[in-house]
């Protein structure tokens, strides 16, 4: 060490320490508690929190401790954190992958070292890798929305659709289960395909830009309900807030209430909640020794409209 | 001076005509550009980065950067909008303190300006290098807005404290009077003041300023909590906007900052440039955006667009430099 640095050495001591501290699996007493990992894409979205906390906090009625860990959309960060929790010796993971390709690396370090991994919500693209797959059906609930959608409109008139982030897998396999339907009616017309990143904010903005061009459109369909609440908000602004039907998906309470109050139409009700807690029940069964489970576990997503809002509530239902 | 004046002159022309250019284009390409719904549209969509980008141009004056003011932002509009529907209750003391509008408002402010005083602390004290400083504050803020939030948006703020943002106010919205102020208040600042005079200074020569007395720490720190109340200012026009506070709101807002204080003609090296450039940099960038949507431009193509028009921006301000 040329340069002596007070600072960078209490860093080296603190990691040593650390590093110690978490003994690999084989030191552990066997009566301890398992531990495990919930490992998150991202906790920068309050449907991901919650998705994150009931795994966690179910993962904590059941004995287990638990810890969440947040990849920030960051694949790379991933691999640091299935790699941190192999190597500390947590006994399952309960993982939200950044990216279907990406994160089947990141599955198989913890396969090699007998880490079982149960996806949540977003699936990988292989089925060797993780013990089993519980996913929400985006495309097939966006089919469902597709097909309101077109009763609603009457199988005709101009329409908007706002995309979430034009790089994410979530943003397109949703548009494709809406257009699959939708297309199918030549008078439906969508006269606007404009992403906002999945943000309140820029769907506002992005609206209000749209109805500009398109005073007449009558219904906007949006990848999640953050944006549905935006675009909302640029209808009530420019007046046209009973003209125009409002279509999210995911199911927060913003939109739940806004859909009671018969100001947006339908949303589709992923089941976050139900996911985690899932995922952590099978953890459970594969400690008491159970290992054949499915590769893959369809969560179904439900429409809510504004004639069964009364069954649910944010996230899930009553 | 005069010769100063001369060229800052020079670069807010060249702003002006490229903005001519691109409505007039923008006029002819579609029939909604040029209406009155439109032009409110585009001055209330820019209010927000019209805030903050004043407070990057003091920043930059000094040859600094600020990169927190995103996260700051995020964190002033939660801790408004919490204060607004929550208030602070303390159990153990059975105490309970609820906020008017014009309280928790103020509170956003000064949690903004105190951040913003830790960034400038930072480095006139310890002579952290400003990317360094802010960027640690870009960091722990967002981390105070998801501890604050828990995750979650805060929502349901009230209509007294939702007309800052959708209000209008003698056939003017809101946001649009909130910014103009901001901008007046700051030309009059760096323009009339000796603490204008000052940032000016320090951006130009730093060891000179030193020479000549300028107390160049004080005018810094400062300069740098200013930017933090103007990113709560910022903050605060979102929420308003969107009767919620969103725990990702402000993300990468920074860039669009130093992109308006950019295509304004202020240089990154300090000493040189206006908040007028800026606010034309600031309305090209706003411009540019509705534009692109009301083309229809696909989103792919959009982000390559407002990227090319960066560049375009400081390589003619460079050539004019090289020409004077």
């Amino acid at each position: 060490m040329t340069n002596f640095n007070p600072l960078r050495m209490l860093c080296f001591f603190a990691v040593a320490l650390i590093l110690n501290s978490c003994g690999g699996p084989d030191e552990r007493a066997l009566n301890q508690p398992k531990k495990v990992a919930v490992i998150v894409s991202t906790l920068n979205n309050p449907w991901f929190v919650v998705l994150a906390e009931t795994a966690a906090d179910r993962a904590t009625e059941l004995g287990y401790v638990a810890t969440i860990f947040d990849s920030q959309n960051n694949t790379a960060l991933e691999t640091d954190h299935f790699e941190n929790a192999v190597s500390s010796g947590y006994d399952a993971i309960l993982f939200n992958p950044t990216d279907a390709d990406g994160s089947i690396a990141n599955v198989r370090i913890a396969k090699q070292k007998g880490v079982p991994v149960f996806c949540m919500d977003r699936e990988i693209n292989a089925t060797d890798a993780a013990t089993s797959q519980i996913l929400s059906d985006s495309y097939a609930g966006c089919v469902a929305i597709g097909k309101y959608f077109v009763e609603k409109l009457n199988k005709k008139g101009k329409y908007v659709e706002i995309l979430g982030l034009v790089g994410d897998n979530n943003t397109w396999s949703r548009s494709k289960g809406f257009h699959s339907v939708v297309d199918h009616y030549p008078e439906l017309q969508m006269v606007a395909q404009q992403n906002a990143d999945f943000d309140r904010n820029k769907a506002m903005e992005v609206m209000e830009s749209i109805l500009q061009v398109h005073p007449d459109i009558k219904g906007v369909f949006c990848g999640n309900d953050a944006m549905a609440m935006g675009a909302y908000q640029a209808l009530v602004s420019s007046g046209k807030a009973d003209q125009v039907m409002v279509f999210g998906f995911d199911g927060a309470s913003d939109v739940i209430n806004s859909i009671r109050d018969k100001k947006i139409l339908a949303t589709g009700m992923q089941f976050p909640k139900l996911i985690a807690r899932t995922a952590a029940e099978y953890a459970l069964s594969y400690f008491d020794g159970k290992r054949d489970f499915a590769q893959k576990v369809p969560v179904t997503v439900e429409m809510v409209n504004q004639e069964n809002v009364m069954d649910y509530q944010a996230y899930g239902s009553k | 001076m005069i010769s100063i004046k001369k060229k800052l002159n020079i670069a807010q022309f060249q702003s002006l005509i490229a903005l001519f250019i691109l409505c007039l284009g923008l006029a002819l390409m579609t029939d909604n550009f040029m209406t009155t719904d439109n032009f409110w549209n585009v001055m209330r969509q820019i209010s927000v980065n019209v805030c903050i980008s004043v407070g990057m141009t003091l920043v930059i004056l000094t040859a600094g950067i600020d990169l927190s003011v995103g996260s700051i932002l995020a964190f002033c509009g939660a801790v408004t909008a919490g204060l607004l529907s929550n208030g602070i209750s303390i159990p153990a003391l059975n105490l309970f303190i609820g906020f008017t509008v014009l309280g928790a408002v103020l509170a956003g402010l000064l949690v903004g300006g105190g951040l913003g005083f830790i960034n400038g602390y930072a480095i006139t004290k310890f002579k952290v290098p400003p990317f360094v400083a802010t960027l640690a504050m870009l960091t722990m803020a967002r981390g105070f807005t998801m501890l604050w939030t828990k995750g979650h948006p805060i929502s349901g703020l009230g209509e007294t404290f939702g007309f800052l943002g959708t209000g209008w106010f003698l056939g003017i919205p809101m946001p649009v009077w909130i910014s103009g102020i901001v901008v007046v208040t700051a030309i009059v600042l760096t323009g009339k003041t000796r603490f204008g005079r000052y940032i000016y200074a320090i951006g130009g020569n730093e060891n000179a300023s030193l020479l000549s007395g300028i107390p160049i720490a004080k005018v810094k720190m400062w300069v740098y909590a200013l930017a933090g109340i103007l990113a709560a200012v910022g903050g605060i026009l979102v929420t308003a906007r969107l009767d919620s506070a969103q725990p990702n709101a402000g993300f990468s807002y920074e860039l669009d900052a130093i992109a308006a204080v950019v295509i304004g003609g202020t240089s990154l090296s300090g000493g040189r440039g206006t908040i007028l450039g800026t606010v034309l940099g600031a309305i090209i960038i706003g411009v540019l955006n509705n534009g692109l949507i009301l083309l229809s431009v696909s989103p792919f193509w959009q982000q390559v667009i407002k990227g090319l028009v960066i560049l375009l921006a400081v390589i003619i301000d460079k050539s004019n430099q090289k020409s004077e």
